[in-house]
């Protein structure tokens, strides 16, 4: 048996004082693809925001396991470094920052973390472009500042195309899906599986199912009240798309 | 007495203008002396603080071995601890150049233009270098004529363990529709913590629809003091763009005062302040409109780290005749730690009415959020701040015509590049 890629022991944390996490256990292995669902409010990105180590949110209790490493001792750097990739719900806009050297920077810091060889201009600039074609973003977008101006659907693919370019070991996709159109969806979906191999390990954090029509998922786990409350196949999400998620708030008030 | 003030002999005294003015700058200053913090103008930079020094004028040869080498083709006038340097400097063929005390014994007719935008009077530092009027450089440039390159002033200061003065003035008079590109740039070689004193006077005289590009580099060395007055007269539809950044120093002060004499006459100030240690940075601005349809922009930006301090005071002045004026003012700051201080003072005059004018300013700290994205994508907190630094500053860069200067700018500024 490898080490699983995400280990989360019984986690309590939050934000501003605010405990959201309470007693959260879930196992990643390679190249296995999770979704977690549930509704608003549940602390979904509180979730995520922990395990990319956001500045503001705590942790009080419990054990973050990374491909065998404390991560909870990493800095965000380092956990990026080390293959952890969050697309993030609202990326931030970047005015002045442009996205082809700041993706190249992004890049050669993790190559260079893991000992190989820093990539030039000419060939990133050539992959950015191949990766960026896949995702339907030119070469004039890849010039732009970082999600300055961008619509919802264009910040997301730009956030698929840098899980693209850096190619994390487990990509955590915080609602990949929100304010992004059907067409986009597709792409997006489309794209994340472009990059992944069979050991690429996938959280998938969705209120919806359409988006695991695309990324399909080997366990689909329902969150509600700090804690995974249901796990199922994906047939949990269809479900859940049918009936709601008020049986298991009701459970927990 | 002022231990700034020594008994020096200086060229041309036999020359009763000379040694008048030089008297009367003298006199002055023994009076009125370094301005403390209970003098308005001075509130917030202090020099007397830093002043205590003995500083002296040391009359030495170029002995330093410096050579000037800038990434961009332009004609060099070199200064060098003070000192004109003929052999380091070259002169656009089209174009009256001269040591400005050579000026003043051949062409009197200068003498009226020294010391009438800077006066001695009203500017204690203005006084002080007066006082040992010597050495600077006097550009002439005729109607029409538009020099091909840019005039780049070099000041190199090597002072070798010695409390240098350099007191220099610079006279520059564009005549009708006339243009040209001047770029000062104050730097040093040896000690980082050299200690000197660099006083500079410039007045500026643009004629009718003449266009000036002011540009200043000053990268002086960590315990350097540098204090700068740019006076400057603009006539009718003539136009003054300056960029100023300061950089190195101790304690640096540029002052730009700008008459916008008559109608249709611009004025553009940018800056950029970007220091941390101990350092105290101003940029002070003073513009007054006096005639009617004169219009004036600043942008400022500064970024400020350690213990040190920037300081931005800004003055729009519109007279009771200057109708249909615009003025328009705008500074920003980042602080990036907890010691770091700016102090800023806008003020505007109006006078008129049916003007536009307004000013603005904001200090804050680097974006979390965007700090924090870019470190979830692997980068260094050190690089991240860089880029979003240079995101910060690239606004007033910008506004440089020149992109040689600004690829330049951005290399002083030490700015990762762009790819």
């Amino acid at each position: 048996m490898t080490t699983p890629l995400l280990e989360i022991e019984d986690l309590y944390g939050g934000v501003a004082g605010k405990e959201i996490i309470k007693g959260f256990n879930l196992t990643i292995n390679e190249g296995e693809v999770h979704a977690i669902m549930g509704p608003n409010g549940a602390g979904k990105s509180t979730l995520s925001n922990i395990l990319c180590g956001k500045p503001e949110y705590y942790v009080s209790s419990g054990k973050i396991t990374f491909k065998g490493k404390d991560l909870l001792k990493m800095s965000v750097e380092e956990r990026a470094r080390e293959g952890l990739f969050l697309s993030m719900q609202k990326p931030v806009e970047i005015p002045g920052v442009s996205i082809t050297p700041f993706l190249k920077h992004a890049l050669n810091s993790i190559r260079t973390y893991r000992g190989e060889k820093e990539m030039d201009t000419v060939e990133f600039v050539k992959l950015l472009r191949e990766e960026g074609r896949k995702l339907n973003l030119g070469s004039d977008m890849l010039k732009r500042s970082i999600n300055v101006g961008f619509s919802g659907g264009e910040a997301k693919r730009l956030e698929t195309l840098q899980m693209a370019i850096l190619r994390p070991d487990l990509a955590i996709l915080d609602e990949a899906d929100s304010g992004v159109d059907i067409d986009a969806m597709r792409i997006i979906g489309e794209g994340v599986n472009a990059c992944r191999t069979d050991k690429t390990g996938l959280l998938v954090i969705t209120h919806y199912q359409r988006l695991l029509n695309y990324i399909v998922p080997d366990y689909v786990h329902v969150y509600a009240g700090g804690k995974i409350v249901k796990t199922g196949n994906k047939d949990l999400a269809e479900e859940l798309e049918r009936t709601g998620y008020s049986e298991f708030v009701k459970e927990q008030a | 007495m002022s231990s700034l003030l020594k008994d020096v002999n200086l060229l041309g005294d036999n020359i009763p203008w000379l040694h008048d003015f030089r008297q009367q700058g003298r006199l002055v200053f023994a009076d009125k002396g370094i301005p403390n913090a209970k003098v308005e103008a001075w509130k917030y930079t202090k020099p007397n603080m830093f002043l205590n020094s003995d500083f002296a004028w040391v009359n030495s040869e170029n002995k330093t071995g410096y050579k000037p080498e800038l990434p961009f083709d332009c004609y060099k006038i070199c200064f060098v601890n003070g000192i004109f340097a003929p052999e380091l400097s070259d002169f656009p063929p089209e174009t009256e150049i001269m040591p400005l005390i050579e000026a003043i014994m051949l062409h009197p007719e200068v003498r009226e233009r020294i010391g009438k935008l800077a006066n001695s009077e009203q500017h204690n530092f203005a006084a002080l270098n007066a006082a040992y009027l010597n050495e600077g450089i006097y550009i002439h440039i005729a109607e029409g004529v538009k020099i091909n390159k840019p005039v780049c002033l070099i000041c190199h200061t090597e002072s070798g363990g010695i409390l240098l003065m350099n007191n220099l003035r610079n006279l520059i008079v564009l005549e009708k529709n006339a243009q040209a590109e001047i770029i000062e740039y104050y730097n040093y070689s040896g000690e980082q913590k050299s200690c000197y004193f660099n006083n500079i006077v410039n007045e500026i005289y643009l004629g009718e629809q003449a266009k000036l590009e002011h540009y200043k580099v000053q990268d002086e060395a960590f315990k350097a003091i540098h204090l700068a007055i740019n006076s400057i007269e603009v006539k009718k539809s003539a136009s003054y763009k300056s960029f100023c950044l300061q950089k190195g120093a101790d304690l640096a002060r540029n002052e730009s005062l700008i008459n916008l004499e008559e109608s249709c006459a611009q004025a553009e100030v940018n800056a950029v302040y970007a220091m941390n240690g101990w350092a105290t940075l101003d940029i002070t601005t003073d513009i007054r409109h006096l005639a009617a349809e004169t219009f004036s922009q600043q942008l400022v930006k500064g970024v400020v780290g350690g213990q040190a301090k920037g300081i931005f005071q800004g003055k729009i002045h519109i007279a009771p005749n200057a109708v249909k004026t615009k003025g328009y003012q705008q500074h920003r700051a980042l602080l990036l730690s907890d010691e770091a201080e700016v102090d800023v003072k806008p003020e505007l005059e109006i006078f008129a009415d049916d003007v536009q004018c307004t000013h603005g300013s904001a200090c804050g700290q680097l974006d979390a959020e965007q700090l924090f994205y870019m470190k979830s994508r692997g980068l260094d907190e050190d690089i991240a701040k860089k880029m979003l630094i240079d995101a910060y500053l690239q606004e007033v860069i910008a506004k440089v015509d020149d992109e040689k200067v600004i690829d330049w700018i951005k290399l002083v500024l030490k700015l990762p590049e762009e790819n």
